[in-house]
């Protein structure tokens, strides 16, 4: 009995050389097909090395056709599964909505000069820290500085968005991660309109840069908008 | 600000290009289909443990109240060179932030995808420390 890896589903069509030599390749039904590579038993090993080759099988595939990109670690245990699968209606309207569309990751951290400008607002609590650095000052001042760097943070974030909003087709809002982090945005737009969020993202930049750094990644398959029941992402 | 200086502040990667990056898409977005796929994973736990930022620990206000201190004496302590002084500060922390936090070699790491790259692996290390954000909320297992 053969098992699978599932990377993702696309349409139908040739598996390019690269990848059909480590082993991926298309199952096809009708208009749809999975991509796969066969699996021995025993469970799927989360590696940095498995990892990033799921993500360049997809990410490879997308960059001429549509996938809809699998998370990590799906496994059908028959080639009955797999076309059950296929059939899904779900699969089909994805497909079609995501015929022509990419994923493009925004991210923004600060460099450590927004604490400054934060405090610029905070004399006492800097006058009493430097008076006297104590611990209960230094989380006086600390937590002050928290709650700016949040309210910052919001700030820029809604910035972000609505210098966006009329670039995209749709958007996840994610949670940064990191004591200076300040966005993590995932935004769908068409293929074509990739140019256009780069050029709004400069031009973000001349605004708010220094502290705020943007870390753009893509044209990416899909990854955030491809849930099937799960509730979108916050 | 002109076009030229904000460009340094842009970190432009056409494909997901280190573990980091990876991480987040792969195990909490994506097409999941309950019903019919097994996941089946080891190795995950550690990259599961709940990290999400929480700006609320002594520490972290400790460092905040460090480091703004030390920017306010960077700032002050020579009055008559500040704002090239601190132009300076400014644009040296930037390439620091950049290389370290943001573009961890990526172009080196995507030479390398799928082998370990030295590079790769300390900016790793810290995308695990510092935590993913919304990728914790238990679903991942």
């Amino acid at each position: 009995m053969s098992r699978f890896y599932l990377y993702g589903v696309t349409r139908p069509r040739e598996v390019p050389k690269r990848l059909e030599t480590k082993g991926i390749s298309l199952i096809a039904a009708g208009d749809r097909a999975a991509v796969v590579s066969d699996l021995d038993e025993g469970p799927v090993e989360a590696t940095r090395r498995n990892l990033l080759a799921h993500a360049d099988v997809v990410e490879q595939l997308h960059e001429d056709a549509v996938v809809l990109p699998a998370r990590f670690g799906h496994v059908l245990e028959s080639r009955e599964e797999l076309l059950e699968l296929l059939g899904l209606p779900e699969i089909g309207r994805l497909l079609e909505r995501h015929a022509a569309t990419c994923e493009l990751t925004l991210k923004g951290k600060y460099e450590e000069s927004v604490l400054a400008e934060v405090g610029a607002e905070l004399q006492p609590l800097r006058a009493a820290y430097r008076a006297g650095p104590s611990v209960e000052a230094g989380i006086a001042l600390g937590e002050a500085v928290g709650q700016g760097l949040a309210a910052r943070r919001a700030r820029d974030e809604s910035l972000v968005l609505d210098a966006l909003r009329g670039l995209v087709l749709d958007v996840v809002v994610g949670e940064p991660a990191g004591e200076l982090a300040a966005f993590d945005l995932a935004v769908l737009v068409e293929r074509g309109g990739v140019e256009s969020v780069e050029a709004e993202v400069e031009e973000l930049a001349a605004r708010l840069s220094p502290p705020l750094h943007f870390k753009l990644v893509g044209p990416l398959p899909p990854y955030s908008f491809v849930r099937l029941s799960a509730p979108a992402v916050v | 600000m002109n076009r030229e200086s904000s460009a340094g502040y842009i970190t432009r990667a056409p494909r997901s290009s280190g573990l980091a990056d990876v991480l987040e898409i792969l195990l909490d977005r994506g097409l999941v289909i309950d019903a019919f796929v097994r996941v089946s994973l080891v190795g995950i736990e550690l990259l599961t443990i709940d990290l999400r930022v929480v700006i609320a620990s002594v520490d972290t206000y400790l460092r905040f109240a460090e480091a703004v201190n030390r920017l306010d004496l960077q700032q002050t302590s020579d009055a008559k060179g500040l704002p090239d002084l601190f132009e300076k500060g400014g644009e040296e922390m930037a390439e620091k932030e950049t290389k370290g936090a943001m573009e961890g070699g990526m172009d080196a790491i995507k030479e390398k995808m799928g082998l370990g790259g030295r590079g790769g692996d300390e900016e790793d290390d810290d995308k695990e420390r510092s935590g993913r954000g919304s990728r914790s909320r238990g679903n991942n297992r």
